[in-house]
């Protein structure tokens, strides 16, 4: 169980700053995501936290004890890598092992934890396997079940699931989800795919460029973002950004609508539009529309069996309570 | 899908030739000097068919008496320790290298490579000097010492590039796993890099092993190693062909097996044995 304090954290590889000064607080057993582009330096502050980096200003406290020099073994944390990291030349019992024989539990309840892990993973029959006998999904939870034997107050994933098919990605999200809520452990989980931003988390923290940008629940960065980046960053497909005399009517420099928040009507509406490509899902179509006196396409979502046809007329009527509206700086008005 | 196209196996067989031609010129020596180290002392340069009878184990009994089985052990003895001693001070070396962030490494590889790529000579003269001053000559622990100049460089050169193979990441959950640095060396860090360790002591002996340099300079009766004993069956007036091809096969032998191993290693640590 931890709770975990960044005060004015901040973090220079020689004179680059990855990470610019910046709070943050996790609270005991939620489920933190870090989501951002590549090299925003997701990564980066979760070794900091970590300990596998020092911190170049700032304190990181765990549990209310300042613990910015101390190494990282001693923080209680369990931490799982993209590549996996298991000990190539131990089996999977021993890899398991590993982090409890440091750690100098006795023999009998050392097995007893390896067991349990293993029925709780699906691995009892890999016991006796080396990593590289095993399949992708199998080494995750192989990585998985090392982290949890040692019962940390955190545990630490960075892009766990990257490495997978997007098959087995759904179903490892599901698992991960399932252990937290089965451990109520605080969670930190690094990635940059905001699907599995929204679907895991308790509080998702947008970076950018070493800046936090908003920290908030799923639905609270959906409904609210903060600015411009975060309302293109969070939801997919991509929020629609319009300028010109569209925002300019409703006061604003730019305004973002979402595809679903769009009606479509074939006989009238606020924007008269040309049906451009369409993405058929089964359960939604999305298509691209151009609109008279927009410069870019925009995105609209419609019902499955909606028929449109490329080439024709549409007029599609943004739902007005769900328009953002943006300032010149891109913070939200 | 095997390839039975005719260009293919044309390349095939051109392959196997070449191979053939090859082994005939690597084996060809060996042979010669196997059968010479049967032969008697007066039939040596006769051809086998004039005198197909002249069939001896005097050679062998003359090398088992000799001072030859000494010069053996005292080769064991300096490749063996130089080796070893080489390796606990260079493996870590070679760990910290691949794996700190230290700035200066630039450097550190640099004057590796100069030790490396410097003639022998380069150190044998001071190290001579500085020898006869402390009284170094002719001991196993001059000789030693001085083999370390060879295999030092080596065995840290080598494990640099076998620890930079292991993931960082690897070391990195050993830590987090509450591991100190010593255990993440020892426990995860080395046996990744295991393939690699074998080769590099293996290349380490047998650099020593070969050695005939180093130990002419350095030697003068009791320390002597085997390839500079061999030089004790060329006198004034007649060289002991007979002798010499038996201590070349001795010389030879005991080294096979570590051939062997250290070509599986070679191949194991090329092809990147740390891969999970
Ligand atoms: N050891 C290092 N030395 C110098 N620069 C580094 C180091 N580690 C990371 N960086 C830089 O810091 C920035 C952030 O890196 P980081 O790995 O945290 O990104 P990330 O958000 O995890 O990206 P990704 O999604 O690609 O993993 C990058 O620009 C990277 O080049
Ligand atoms: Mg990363």
């Amino acid at each position: 169980m931890a709770r975990i304090e960044l005060k004015n954290v901040e973090k220079a590889f020689g004179k680059v700053e990855v990470i610019k000064p910046l709070n943050l607080d996790i609270e005991d057993g939620e489920f933190v995501v870090f989501v951002g582009p590549s090299g925003c330096g997701k990564s980066t502050l979760l070794r900091l936290i970590a300990g596998l980096e020092d911190t170049t200003a700032g304190t990181i406290e765990i549990d209310g004890k300042d613990s910015t020099s101390m190494p990282p073994g001693k923080r209680g944390l369990a931490m799982v890598f993209q590549s996996y990291a298991l000990y190539p030349h131990m089996t999977v019992r021993k890899n398991i092992a590993f982090p409890m024989r440091m750690a100098k539990i006795p023999r009998a309840e050392q097995k007893r934890r390896i067991e349990s892990a293993a029925e709780v993973l699906n691995l009892t029959d890999y016991l006796d396997r080396r990593p590289g006998q095993l399949s992708g999904g199998q080494r995750q939870r192989v990585a998985i079940g090392r982290a949890i034997v040692r019962e940390p107050s955190a545990f630490l994933f960075d892009e766990p699931l990257s490495n997978l098919d997007a098959a087995l990605r759904v179903g490892m999200r599901m698992e991960i989800t399932e252990l937290h809520k089965r451990l109520e452990t605080t969670m930190i989980y690094v990635t940059h795919d905001q699907v599995e931003a929204m679907t895991m988390a308790d509080k998702i923290v947008v970076l950018h460029d070493g800046v936090i940008e908003q920290t908030g629940s799923p639905l609270e960065l959906y409904n609210r973002p903060v600015n411009l980046f975060v309302a293109e960053f969070i939801g997919s497909p991509k929020m629609n950004i319009i300028n010109g005399e569209q925002a300019s009517g409703i006061d604003a420099y730019k305004i973002g609508i979402r595809p679903e928040h769009i009606s479509i009507s074939t006989q009238s509406g606020l924007w008269k539009a040309t049906v451009g490509v369409a993405e058929h899902l089964g359960s939604d179509t999305f298509f691209h529309a151009k609109v008279e006196g927009m410069s870019d396409p925009i995105t609209v979502r419609t019902d499955g069996n909606m028929q449109v046809d490329r080439g024709s007329t549409i007029y599609l009527s943004p739902d007005e309570q769900k328009v953002h509206r943006f300032d010149s700086q891109g913070i939200r008005i | 899908m095997i390839d039975n196209t005719s260009s293919f196996r044309v390349k095939k067989a051109f392959g196997v030739t070449m191979m053939l031609v090859l082994l005939f010129f690597a084996a060809l020596p060996t042979v010669w000097v196997l059968i010479m180290s049967f032969r008697e002392q007066a039939a040596i340069f006769e051809p086998i068919w004039e005198s197909p009878l002249a069939v001896t184990l005097d050679n062998y009994r003359g090398i088992a008496r000799s001072d030859f089985p000494k010069a053996l052990l005292n080769s064991f003895i300096c490749a063996g320790s130089s080796t070893l001693l080489a390796m606990i001070v260079g493996v870590p070396a070679g760990f910290a290298l691949a794996k700190s962030r230290l700035s200066g490494k630039f450097y550190a590889s640099w004057l590796l490579l100069l030790l490396r790529m410097a003639p022998p000579v380069g150190f044998v003269i001071p190290l001579f000097l500085l020898y006869v001053n402390a009284g170094l000559i002719d001991t196993y622990f001059g000789l030693i010492v001085a083999y370390m100049t060879l295999t030092l460089p080596l065995i840290v050169w080598s494990m640099w590039n076998s620890f930079a193979q292991v993931p960082d990441e690897l070391i990195e959950a050993a830590i987090m796993d509450g591991a100190t640095l010593g255990k993440a060396f020892m426990q995860v860090a080395l046996p990744a890099a295991r393939p690699g360790a074998v080769a590099a002591a293996i290349l380490g002996f047998l650099i020593v092993w070969n050695d005939f340099f180093y130990a002419l300079i350095i030697t003068r009766s009791s320390t002597v190693t085997a390839p500079v004993a061999v030089m004790n069956f060329i006198s004034y007036d007649s060289v002991d062909w007979g002798s010499i091809a038996v201590a070349s096969i001795a010389l030879t032998l005991p080294i096979l097996p570590l051939m062997v191993i250290a070509n599986r290693y070679i191949v194991q640590s090329l092809s990147g044995a740390v891969k999970g």
